[in-house]
């Protein structure tokens, strides 16, 4: 792991590789530019701040265990610090729960519900999906679609523009489904209308898990949009899509922070199984330029 | 007389000010270097501060940096009819909803538009846009799910031909500009239905990655104007600048919500505004 690194990053770690004593200048190099594949990486910048300051401090304080290297010693901070970030992977059970969807306009909810409903059905659970977005045109076809490619029954009404009539009444269709997962229409948090709407929907729906739906490449909008959904309904698990465009990610980790959760899934592709659980090593390494 | 000295801590947080407001770290360091270049040995006014010498400055780099905008409008009267338009950019930033808005601002300033329905790809991409064409009373024309894009947009093209339409707008679907395969389709159907103007779409919340697939994208395929939706989201959206330094084209429109009337022609001055008063 960090292996293959951003090539400014590297360089300044071969400036601190053959010392063994800490040396402050080829520290703060190293910072600088851990910063910038940071910022890159669309991290927040106040976040950046504060973990350039803390890995900056650690290293220059902390005694490295016998036997390791300054290079390995400051990596090993860079990795402890970036994981206390993240907050470890988010919970994932495979018992009976409903799954509410939220997220930005755009940000992939409908083509992650269905590579949800993809999921537990594989393993071995019985899946159900509601189409909540009343809204834009085209939704329920998307849904249904992607649905009937895997067999998963959807419930909904292209028609009905009363997004909690349809929750009402698909929680009871689904009663005797093990796994429910409610897709909804794309909101931000200006929209104050739609944010009542999704905190309705979450009262009629009780679900046991509210996940945030962040599109990788989102940037410094990250953090206060999250904190807004956080707010109205109490996020606790992020989704992160398009990982497999060249975007890093950097605003997952803002959405984490605000929420308090953990991420659960990452997507990386626009076909059904292309949904992959979160390896916290793999997306560090993507983070810093890899 | 400025030196380099006066001027480093409120470039340092001008440059904090960019960043936050997603201009990409390359690009802000080209903004800041930019405005180091002209301010440092320039003379300052007896009374003024460094803060308004240096606001001024950046105010005239980033105008210099988003050029002069572009007028639809004036394009479609100057150019033989039908002038077709082909939009283009990765997945879910807002091309079908952009190209309903197009349609009905063309419609609202006396042309007449029909819609190709050029995603055949994504689950419900053609109910999207023939349902966005029957709200605006606007003709599509579409094939079956699967069928190849290129032949869907070019007989949009011969429709528009043979009933003299003004202009053809063209959905694509929404793909990465680091799948080849994906890109050299693109290039297939820009050459079978020969757009006036590409018109790529990014949104105004994405971050550091928006120089990255701008940049590709007028590479592999060629842009020759912008659309930034959900400037709602974020109405600094710095995206603007990084996208208009990055490949130099003119920004169109900026889309400002989920409405057809949520199109509003791009204003370089409004965007510095915005940020600029962000800073200050
Ligand atoms: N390449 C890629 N495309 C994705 C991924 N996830 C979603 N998409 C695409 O992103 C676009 C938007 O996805 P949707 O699922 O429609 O997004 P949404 O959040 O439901 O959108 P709204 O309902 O309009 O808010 C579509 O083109 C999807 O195919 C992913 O992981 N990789
Ligand atoms: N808030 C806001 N939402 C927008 C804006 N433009 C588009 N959207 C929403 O963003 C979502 C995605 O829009 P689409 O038009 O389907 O995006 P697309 O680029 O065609 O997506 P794909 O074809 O799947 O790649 C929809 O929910 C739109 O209503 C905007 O300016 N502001
Ligand atoms: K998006
Ligand atoms: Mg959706
Ligand atoms: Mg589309």
């Amino acid at each position: 792991m960090l292996d293959s690194l951003s090539s400014s990053l590297k360089d300044a770690l071969k400036k601190i590789a053959g010392k063994t004593v800490v040396d402050r200048a080829a520290v703060e190099e190293l910072v600088r530019s851990l910063q910038r594949a940071l910022l890159q990486a669309d991290v927040n910048v106040k976040l950046v701040m504060h973990l350039s300051q803390s890995i900056k401090r650690r290293a220059l304080e902390e005694e490295p265990p016998k036997g390791m290297n300054l290079r390995e010693h400051v990596l090993r901070i860079v990795y402890q610090e970036l994981v206390a970030l993240m907050g470890g992977a988010g919970k994932v059970d495979l018992s009976q729960q409903t799954i509410l969807m939220a997220g930005l306009q755009g940000s992939g909810k409908t083509t992650t519900t269905a590579k949800l409903a993809r999921y537990f059905q594989r393993k071995g659970l019985k899946v159900g999906v509601i189409c909540a977005d009343t809204f834009r045109p085209g939704a329920y076809k998307q849904l249904s679609t992607l649905c009937a490619k895997v067999n998963v029954p959807i419930f909904g009404d292209p028609t009905e523009k009363d997004a909690l009539l349809i929750v009402r009444e698909g929680i009871k269709r689904f009663a005797e489904t093990e796994v429910v997962i409610i897709d909804t229409q794309g909101r931000h948090a200006l929209e104050d209308d739609l944010i009542q709407e999704i905190i309705d929907i979450n009262e009629i729906a009780k679900p046991e898990h509210r996940w945030l739906v962040i599109d990788a490449a989102l940037g410094q909008q990250a953090a206060e949009q999250a904190r807004r959904f956080n707010e109205a309904i109490e996020i606790d698990g992020v989704l992160i899509t398009k990982m497999d465009g060249t975007a890093k990610g950097g605003g997952a980790l803002s959405a984490v922070s605000e929420t308090k959760s953990g991420i659960v899934f990452i997507g990386a592709g626009e076909t059904i199984d292309d949904l992959e659980r979160f390896d916290p090593d793999g997306f560090i390494s993507r983070l810093l330029g890899m | 007389i400025i030196s380099e000295k006066d001027i480093a801590e409120p470039l340092e947080e001008l440059e904090m000010a960019l960043l936050e407001n997603d201009v990409a770290l390359d690009v802000s360091d080209a903004i800041i270097g930019y405005m180091k270049e002209d301010l440092v040995g320039s003379h300052r006014k007896i009374g003024t501060s460094v803060d308004t010498v240096v606001t001024a400055a950046l105010r005239g780099a980033l105008l210099r940096v988003l050029g002069e905008g572009f007028d639809p409008i004036d394009y479609v009267r100057a150019h033989e009819r039908p002038v077709k338009i082909l939009i283009t950019g990765v997945n879910g930033t807002g091309k079908t909803t952009s190209i309903a808005k197009m349609a009905h601002y063309f419609k609202k300033n006396g042309f007449s538009v029909v819609l190709g329905a050029g995603d055949t790809f994504r689950a419900g991409a053609i109910d999207q846009i023939a349902e966005h064409a029957a709200r605006l009373g606007v003709k599509v024309i579409q094939h079956q799910e699967g069928s190849d894009p290129a032949a869907v947009l070019y007989d949009t093209v011969e429709y528009a031909k043979a009933h003299e339409i003004d202009v053809v707008l063209a959905d694509t679907a929404g793909r990465f500009h680091n799948r080849k395969n994906l890109m050299s389709q693109l290039d297939k159907i820009r050459r079978v239905m020969k757009p006036d103007l590409v018109v790529y779409v990014d949104e105004a919340v994405a971050g550091n990655d928006a120089v990255v697939r701008a940049k590709d994208f007028n590479d592999l395929v060629g842009t020759d104007a912008v659309m930034l939706t959900k400037a709602d989201m974020d109405p600094r959206g710095g995206a603007a600048i990084s996208i208009a330094q990055t490949i130099g084209k003119p920004i169109l429109f900026l889309g400002t919500g989920q409405g057809y009337d949520d199109i509003v022609p791009f204003r370089p001055e409004r965007v510095v505004d915005e940020l600029i008063g962000a800073e200050g």
